[in-house]
């Protein structure tokens, strides 16, 4: 290989990180129990480009929430990261900065809005109260121009601003709660945010409504944004990119509308098929086969999914296949893409 | 606000009655103990060695005074005269009143009491919220054993090792009594620092080992709240960690709060194991006499004193409350 292809790698890969709002490379995060380390998120590898929405979609456990906390250089004991870089607009890396300049860029470029963002806000104090300390710790001056954009974000979230700002978090219902949540991670103008199943905890028609505003705040801002879920309604209307997270590992990524149309992995494909149609048959839906992995899970040496893969052959036992391109940015980690099932 | 005035007025209306139901207790209580007022004090006098003739006289000439109407009567007398402040009058301190008796001993128990427990507060629930955030570290190791074992350690046990450490051992404080009595009581300089010496063991005593106790409540309190979402909230917001630990003990002190308060009103019953071994006239003494002579009038004064203290810090806590946790607010 030549130096001038070389050096032209290097700057196409340089072009990339700079489209990256977030580029995340080999984060490996475990949880200590007294039984040993127990890993929830295993060589990850992420890009999150720049006012793009990324769904996240995996089971309960499958290290989701734990890999966008790890992003944020934000997991909480007994979790620890054990590597990775996480680079920041192709700069910063959020796992070697200082706490002091982490804490600045966590909510005031990167907001957050939680699984519990019913309970994210101090109860004894009021909610404008409560922007003004976040103002204050993110050194805005203008704190009076900030509250203003408050109240302009909360009746763009369809609120009687003044009156939120003069509640506290218990005056207000569980749906005003998540929008006022929505509020706090935009009223420092953060470019990326992350939503971490904000929306679960509410009714369809709640949950419809806030998707709606977060997308159309999207557009208007070119936010980047990266929405975890366990609903794979949800990131199929709202994400233009889907990762498909299994044991603490991505399985499968691309383009929304590709990867839902023709997914590759047998994950992927079960659990399409488990989805309930409106119509038709209540039984064509096919419940996943197998329980979900767990402690012992980790330990096997071959493809985390073996248990539960319909495709499965011997070679799948004996090793782990990585995530690789089958078409364009469309990517599987399987040795039997192609492979129809119950071959 | 007039939600607010009614609800006041109600209050302190149910709480005076609560005072009489209560009053109207200790009087019957009181007096089913055993023993009375005039045989205590014709033991007491028996066992100074005079014959049982000459004891029978002199309490008839002490205790001449001791009304001998039916109980029934009595209680009425009793009652009435409360709801004119008439306390009655010392059989033990032979017909001096009884408010006055307990002005005295007020002001010992509430320089002592007081300042132990303002202290033991203050750092108690420092080193709570120190012991919490830094559990995993030494010093919060070192933190919670201190806590939990001056709890475990009773008053008398503290007093009367303080009292052989500091007074015997190295003699540097000085044992019983409030003050040097060959000082002449008054506002000068060498009175008042002879007060603070003899107030520093009882003081140091009631703070040890009441320090405990706000510790390890302050501790699990702001553990509590350490696990809430909204401080995992604040530091992903990027909230400064001055502001996150305010948030965190403003929570956490709200539970701490109802028992501070209550306790300022226990504070009334004085604190009668340090009282007793640093022999201070506070009103544990106090009560701890009047139960031994079975003055009557003073012991009820007594009771009637702690009861209307824990009932009106009771009253005051709750409406303290709705200022400083406006969940409680309606």
């Amino acid at each position: 290989m030549s130096d001038t292809s070389t050096v032209n790698t290097e700057n196409t890969f340089k072009d990339q990180e700079q489209k990256m709002a977030i580029s995340a490379r080999n984060i490996n995060v475990v949880y200590a129990t007294p039984t040993g380390d127990i890993p929830a998120v295993r060589n990850v590898d992420i890009d999150l480009p720049k006012g793009s929405i990324t769904g996240i979609i995996g089971e309960s456990g499958s290290g989701k929430s734990t890999l966008i906390m790890a992003i944020m250089n934000a997991v909480t004991k007994p979790g620890k990261i054990t590597s990775g870089s996480v680079l920041l607009n192709g700069e910063n890396d959020m796992l070697k900065l200082s706490s002091e300049k982490q804490r600045k860029i966590r909510g005031k470029e990167i907001g957050f809005v939680f699984q519990a963002a019913q309970n994210s806000l101090n109860p004894l104090r009021r909610i404008g109260q409560q922007i003004l300390d976040l103002g204050r710790a993110h050194e805005v001056n203008d704190l009076r121009k900030l509250i203003n954009y408050a109240k302009k974000l909360l009746i763009r979230l369809g609120l009687d601003a003044d009156r939120v700002l003069a509640s506290y978090q218990h005056e207000l219902s569980g749906g005003m709660r998540q929008r006022v949540g929505i509020m706090f991670s935009l009223v420092l103008n953060a470019n990326i945010v992350f939503l971490d199943e904000s929306t679960t905890a509410l009714d369809m028609l709640s949950q419809a409504s806030v998707l709606e505003i977060i997308r159309e705040l999207q557009r208007e801002k070119n936010l980047t944004i990266a929405f975890v879920s366990h609903d794979i309604g949800v990131i199929a209307d709202l994400s233009e990119r889907i990762e498909i997270f299994y044991a603490g590992e991505i399985v499968e990524e691309g383009k929304t509308s590709e990867v839902l149309a023709c997914p590759k992995h047998p994950y992927t494909k079960g659990l399409i098929k488990a989805i309930p149609k409106i119509s038709g048959d209540i039984d064509a839906a096919e419940p996943l086969k197998g329980s979900s992995p767990d402690y012992r899970t980790f330990k096997q040496k071959g493809c985390l999914f073996y248990d539960r893969c319909p495709i499965r052959t011997d070679s799948c036992r004996d090793s782990r296949p990585e995530l690789n391109i089958t078409n364009r940015d469309h990517k599987v980690a399987c040795f039997r893409v192609g492979a129809n099932d119950r071959d | 606000m007039k939600n607010f005035l009614i609800r006041l007025v109600w209050r302190v209306f149910s709480g005076i009655l609560m005072v009489l139901v209560i009053a109207s207790l200790t009087f019957f209580l009181i007096r089913l103990m055993p023993g009375d007022p005039v045989s205590a004090q014709y033991n007491q006098l028996i066992m100074q060695g005079m014959t049982p003739v000459q004891a029978e006289n002199q309490v008839k000439v002490m205790y001449g005074f001791i009304p001998d109407e039916p109980v029934g009567e009595q209680f009425v007398n009793y009652i009435w005269g409360l709801l004119h402040f008439d306390f009655g009058q010392s059989i033990s301190y032979e017909g001096i009143g009884v408010s006055h008796i307990i002005l005295t001993a007020a002001p010992w128990t509430l320089i002592l009491v007081f300042t132990g427990l303002i202290a033991s507060f203050l750092v108690g629930v420092l080193a709570g919220v120190i012991s919490a955030i830094k559990r995993s570290s030494p010093t919060g190791t070192v933190l919670t054993v201190s806590g939990s074992l001056l709890h475990g350690v009773p008053q008398f046990v503290m007093g009367l090792l303080l009292a052989y450490l500091f007074t015997t051992l190295w003699p540097i404080l000085p044992f019983g009594a409030p003050y040097d009595s060959s000082i002449d009581p008054g506002f000068n300089g060498p009175f008042i620092s002879s007060l603070i010496s003899h107030a520093v063991l009882p003081v140091v005593t009631y703070a040890l080992s009441s320090y405990g106790g706000w510790l390890l409540t302050m501790k699990s309190s702001v553990i509590t709240v350490l696990g809430d979402d909204f401080i995992l909230a604040s530091e992903i917001r990027g909230l400064k960690s001055s502001t996150i630990i305010g948030y965190i003990a403003r929570n956490a002190i709200l539970p701490l709060f109802t028992l501070f308060t209550l306790s300022i009103g226990f504070m009334f019953g004085g604190s009668v194991f340090i009282e007793n071994i640093f022999d201070y006239p506070g009103l544990g003494n106090l009560l701890l006499k009047s139960i031994d002579t079975r003055d009557y009038p003073l012991m009820s004064g007594a009771f009637l004193l702690i009861t209307i203290a824990v009932i009106a810090a009771n009253i005051i806590t709750d409406f303290l409350y709705t200022f400083v946790d406006p969940r409680i607010r309606r």
